[in-house]
């Protein structure tokens, strides 16, 4: 537990300096939080799968939505697709979950067809739980709405 | 070189009114914000950064940040959708540790190898990187240098570091990562038909009536083609899919036909299609006898391994791609030996399933795509395994047609485009030339506009060798970019690790972010990525695409490009060329490298006025000519009018790619076919024209087992790869919240009796130990990767969990390319 | 146990000469607890998950498959085996189960299932006469465990809390109406309600 917290400090400490441009350590590599390459650390607990069902804010309209509930056995398969059980537009008002968007009843083409398209089949491939780890990095990514204020404000200043 | 901020926004409205790469769209507005011109995003086309299906995305910007992604609707690739890490795109650039400055290693204001790392100006970084290469070549010659690169440098990049190395510094120690990711698919392409790169394209996903995985899990790796063979098999319900694996992962979701193999039985399991083909009397003898040749290949070739390794003198034929003619008869003799009986014994396959995967190849009304990537690839006989494959085809005349297609995936966006047509491996140069053909380097010397002699006939050292040299101190000054091999390389523990913190070794690595391999260097140089610089990639499909410059690299950011061009201005020709060979060409004397490769009139022809006028192009404003275009367009002379053909350099701004060759305009879907490919001789039907003959080779060649297999001790198999949400090493994707949070480490994945066999259970630490070193991860027994009893699956994505310390740096002896997919080790609690 | 059925056997291979009509009445009453207790031994011996995955067809296919579930392992190590699920606790319909189920034994010895390809084949069937089972008893095996009257909504998630504070208190729904294919791999699920 505590060399934990010292690896944590020390990454706190390294990813500061790092990111004010005065590196001086010799343990750069941020993704590995302190720990020389020819040693290896306590690997972290496995996380559990975020369940609570909240929905976060998209960062950008076209992102696929994040999935906010644990899906642990559910079957996608040839057989079957659990997820569809709740989120096909003739389940929802009994789920009351999102219905999947428009263009996944499209196809190659664009034509709408009356299924899920078959090339949106796999959810999986875009909508991906998320896990409570806290080894997560800073991302200095900008909503376009922040953008677009600061533009706003600076346009009135003008 | 900077634009300023209002030249840049000046520049994006008028791109914006223009409409020029895609569609310009309003933001959604709050109430608080009037005015349309406050909203407007700007869009542009790029193809995506991950890996090799090429994928194309529009990028919106707004005030110089990229603020969205999405799947361009337009590309025939993916009509509009992306994979999850696709769609993330928008945040790659903006992790909070994105180098802004060179950090050189330092100890009382000096370069020191074991000094901590601390920021310097780009013109002493360049001084004392200078320096160093300089030392090194004059005393050991150009030998000394060596440089790694990367399938995902833009294809100029890459010819860029070519020319720098293989001319400027006469050094042929130039290699990609893609020596790690399809060398044994361009083994398998030159042995059997003479030419690198698929014949068939993404449009036989559509055509076809059977897919066959060999080795590759698509859902994850290739999710958007993946997307297209789902597509095709639950709309067509005739159409059946294979998977084959040494594991059960995503795919087997969508099998019809699943098959987990014992490692290394794949060999046994493609003679024996072979031979149920030959021995159903399902052999295509109209297209056999017309367009194939037979022949034995050498057996017992070795593993790759350091020539003292007693695996390697124990070989009858070391690093052998010799073969002998024989006859079709000799050819069904051979793979007689692989029964149904004995293959499943070996492989662990049931007998049905065995027949039920060679029908689907036997059934001549049965159109088949076989697909293929690491598993095929990261394997001691990797060559032979692309080898086999073909053999089914050609034996059965399931090639070059809408629908029949052997199919090498490719894993990163530009293995074909920047790797393998630009050539930069160490026994290569442009459009499938190599440098031992004296024919060869004398095209390239002349396109290069360079005296005869300059390029060195001897190849260099590959991609494993390298590492080995730079522990033997054989290679002194090492420049590493656009990869993290310090992650990626096996056996990192015994050769890669002592080789770049060797004293007498001087390490660059130029990098976005600071890596495990920036970690390991002594200098790294901050870098420019993706659409912080205008580029060209070349995906499987062999398809080309462009994209401009879009916002400006942080703080001293510069692109791989500029880093490489800069640096040739502190070289003369005088210090890096031999006495002899100015003597015969005494104009040369006294030239910068800079002058002699990139600005000698030819290699800088296109100038700035031809840029974008509504993009940035931050290296042609710095050196003052349109150097993408430039470079580019001299790149392509090698390949036109020799089945490589690409378009004008423009063309692939207005288009989403073409499929080379691109002739009169027209890009080629299917290649060696008359009707398809206009370098198809007419009357030939099929035309291999790679080999002299126009025939493809079937090749005999055996089952031998792998390079290190379980025993008492070591008694698991140990296979590594990669994983949906993060790109190769993660540098990328896990400064990525969402991706970070979807796929935080790397998990061992074991059968559940494995792990209650050993004690353990579910989230327990362990220890995953080889005769090479160890790594320390948690177990799971469960998600998605199920693998059989006896056999454990841990991805590389994590930096923290470095599993290629335990892997065995066994390569193929003909493609050089590692197999990281069979080790020997245990698992043990700790 | 078997020093049980040995004397047993002595005893009723012997003539009676010593016991009254009484004391054979007995006899025959203890006789009878002990046949009827040996029958329910061996009965439960066969509800018994050993038992269960004694048969290939079950230890390679449903077996393996619920390893991963959550009525397998979990946080607290409370788990389902195969009878919880599959045999009601209740003497009569446990007969009734176990009649049904002797068509098992034709499938075991006929080889109906005995290859994956086969057992996936039956998938379907399988899992609708379960279903259908589940459907007629109010998910019975489900409530042994899993009681209504006790269940906290405030500690389930949101979607679980609302579907059943509503659709099952009301009755309209029973467990196996949404939890299909929680223990094993759904068949193929076309026309399927909820599917």
């Amino acid at each position: 537990m505590m060399k934990q917290k010292t690896n944590v400090t020390a990454f706190l400490v390294l990813a500061l300096s790092l990111f004010l441009g005065v590196a001086t350590a010799d343990e750069i590599a941020t993704l590995r939080h302190g720990t020389p390459i020819d040693s290896e650390s306590d690997p972290a607990a496995i996380p559990q799968v975020f369940d609570g069902d909240i929905k976060t804010k998209r960062n950008y309209p076209m992102q696929p939505p994040l999935i906010p509930h644990d899906t642990r056995d559910y079957d996608v398969n040839l057989q079957a697709n659990k997820c569809m059980s709740c989120h096909a537009r003739r389940r929802t008002e009994e789920s009351q979950a999102p219905m999947i968007s428009v263009t996944h009843y499209m196809d190659r083409e664009g034509n709408f067809l009356a299924e899920i398209s078959p090339r949106r089949y796999f959810c999986n491939q875009c909508h991906v739980n998320q896990t409570m780890t806290r080894e997560v990095l800073e991302n200095d990514f900008q909503d376009m709405d922040e953008l677009i204020e600061e533009r706003a404000a600076k346009s009135k200043d003008d | 070189m900077t634009v300023s901020r209002r030249e840049f926004m000046k520049a994006n409205a008028i791109a914006a009114a223009a409409g020029v790469a895609g569609v310009s769209v309003p933001a959604m507005a709050s109430n608080v914000i009037t005015g349309e011109d406050l909203t407007r995003l700007v869009w542009n086309k790029a193809p995506c950064r991950f890996c090799g299906v090429g994928c194309s995305v529009n990028v919106a910007t707004l005030d110089g940040k990229v603020v969205a992604t999405h799947g361009d609707i337009k590309s025939p690739v993916n009509k509009g959708i992306n994979c999850v890490k696709g769609y993330f795109l928008s945040k790659i650039m903006y992790g909070k540790d994105r180098l802004q400055t060179p950090l050189l290693r330092k100890r009382d204001g000096q370069y020191h190898k074991e000094g901590d790392f601390t920021p310097v100006s780009w013109d002493e970084a360049f001084d004392v990187m200078a320096e160093k290469f300089k030392a090194a070549l004059k005393a050991k010659g150009p030998t000394s240098v060596g440089m790694f690169g990367s399938g995902q440098w833009t294809a100029m990049e890459g010819y860029a570091a070519v020319k720098l190395m293989k001319a400027g510094f006469r050094s042929n120690n130039i290699e990609p990562n893609a020596r790690h990711c399809m060398a044994s698919a361009v083994g398998g392409f030159m042995r059997t038909f003479g030419i690198d790169e698929p014949m068939g394209c993404y449009d036989d996903i559509e055509a076809t009536d059977a897919f066959v995985l060999w080795g590759s899990n698509m859902a994850e790796m290739h999710p958007i083609l993946w997307t297209r063979v789902t597509d095709r098999r639950l709309s067509a319900s005739h159409v059946q899919v294979a998977v084959l694996s040494t594991f059960r992962h995503r795919c087997f979701d969508l099998a019809d036909i699943d098959i987990v193999f014992t490692p290394q039985t794949d060999l046994a399991i493609l003679n024996y299609i072979a031979n149920y083909i030959i021995s159903n009397g399902k052999v295509n003898f109209d297209f056999v006898n017309k367009h194939t040749n037979f022949r034995r290949g050498d057996t017992d070739i070795g593993y790759g391994l350091r020539d003292e390794d007693p695996r390697q003198k124990a070989a009858a034929n070391p690093n052998s791609g010799g073969s002998k003619p024989m006859t079709f008869d000799e050819f069904a003799k051979f793979v007689s030996d692989y029964d149904e009986d004995s293959v499943s014994k070996l492989s662990g396959v049931p007998v049905d399933r065995l027949r039920a995967l060679a029908e689907l190849y036997a059934d001549p009304d049965r159109k088949v795509v076989s697909f293929w990537t690491m598993g095929f690839n990261q394997h001691t006989r990797g060559v032979w395994c692309n080898n086999l494959i073909y053999n089914i085809h050609l034996l059965t005349g399931k090639i070059s047609t809408p629908g029949n297609s052997p199919f090498s995936l490719t894993g990163q966006p530009s293995a074909c485009g920047t790797a393998r047509e630009v050539g930069t491996f160490c026994h290569r140069l442009p459009a499938d030339m190599v440098v031992a053909n004296e024919k060869h380097r004398a095209i390239a010397e002349k396109i290069w506009r360079l005296p005869a002699g300059t390029i060195v006939g001897k190849p260099g050292f590959h991609a494993v060798l390298q590492n080995r040299k730079l522990k033997d101190g054989d290679i002194n000054a090492y420049w590493v970019q656009c990869n993290n091999n310090m992650q990626a390389a096996a056996n990192i523990n015994e050769e890669a690790f002592p080789g770049y913190r060797n004293p007498d070794n001087f390490i660059v690595v130029s990098d976005p972010y600071p890596t495990v391999t920036a970690e390991a260097a002594d200098l790294v140089l901050p870098t420019a990525m993706w659409i912080e610089k205008e580029g060209v990639y070349g995906n499987a499909e062999r398809r080309t695409q462009s994209w401009y410059q879009m916002i400006e690299p942080p703080g001293e950011s510069r692109s791989d490009m500029w880093q490489v061009i800069e640096f040739s201005k502190r070289f003369t020709t005088d210090e890096v060329w031999p006495k002899e060979l100015l003597d015969a060409s005494p104009d040369y004397r006294g030239k910068t490298l800079y002058e002699v490769l990139f600005t000698n009139g030819h290699a800088n022809r296109y100038p700035l006025s031809e840029i974008s006028p509504d993009h940035s192009n931050n290296e042609s404003q710095y050196f003052g000519y349109y150097v993408q275009k430039s470079l580019f367009e001299e790149y392509a002379e090698f390949g036109r009018g020799k089945a490589h053909d690409l378009a004008p350099y423009e063309v692939y701004h207005q288009t989403r790619g073409l499929r080379w060759p691109v002739v009169d305009g027209k890009e080629t879907l299917w290649r060696f076919k008359e009707g398809f490919d206009p370098y198809a001789k007419p009357g030939s039907d099929w035309d291999f024209y790679g080999k002299p003959d126009g025939k493809a080779i079937i090749f005999a060649l055996p089952y031998e087992p792998a390079a290190e297999s379980p025993d008492d001790e070591y008694d698991l198999w140990l296979s590594t790869g990669r994983v949906l949400e993060h790109w190769h090493s993660g540098s990328m994707t896990r400064r990525v919240p969402e991706l970070q949070r979807a796929m935080p480490d790397a998990l061992v994945y074991v059968h559940p009796d494995d792990a209650s066999e050993r004690g353990l259970r579910r989230g327990d630490a362990v220890k995953i130990v080889s005769r090479r070193g160890e790594v320390r991860t948690r177990i799971e027994t469960r998600g998605r990767n199920r693998p059989p009893k006896g056999l454990i699956f841990m991805p590389w994505f994590d930096a923290s969990r470095l599993v290629n310390k335990v892997t065995l740096d066994a390569t193929d002896p003909l493609s050089k390319q590692t197999d990281y997919k069979k080790c020997a080790v245990k698992m043990v609690k700790g | 146990m078997l020093q049980y059925f040995h004397k047993l056997r002595r005893d009723i291979g012997r003539p009676s000469v010593h016991y009254s009509i009484g004391a054979l009445t007995l006899g025959g009453f203890i006789a009878g607890v002990i046949f009827w207790g040996g029958f329910n031994t061996a009965l439960e011996a066969t509800n018994t998950e050993e038992f269960c995955i004694g048969c290939h067809e079950h230890k390679e296919n449903v077996y393996q498959e619920m390893r991963d579930t959550i009525h397998f392992t979990n946080r607290s190590g409370v788990r389902a085996t195969c009878p919880d699920c599959h045999v009601p606790h209740d003497w009569t319909e446990k007969i009734a189960r176990k009649t049904a189920a002797s068509k098992d034994v034709w499938g075991k010895l006929f080889g109906t299932i005995n290859t994956r390809d086969k057992f996936n084949a039956k998938r379907r069937e399988l899992a609708e006469h379960e279903w259908a089972r589940l459907k007629a008893n109010d998910s019975l095996e489900c409530r042994n465990c899993h009681d209504f009257d006790y269940m906290d909504f405030t500690t389930q998630s949101l979607r679980a809390s609302e579907q059943h504070s509503t659709s099952l208190a009301a009755g309209e729904k029973t467990c196996i109406d949404c939890h299909k294919g929680i223990a094993h791999n759904l068949p193929d699920m076309s026309g399927i309600e909820g599917y």
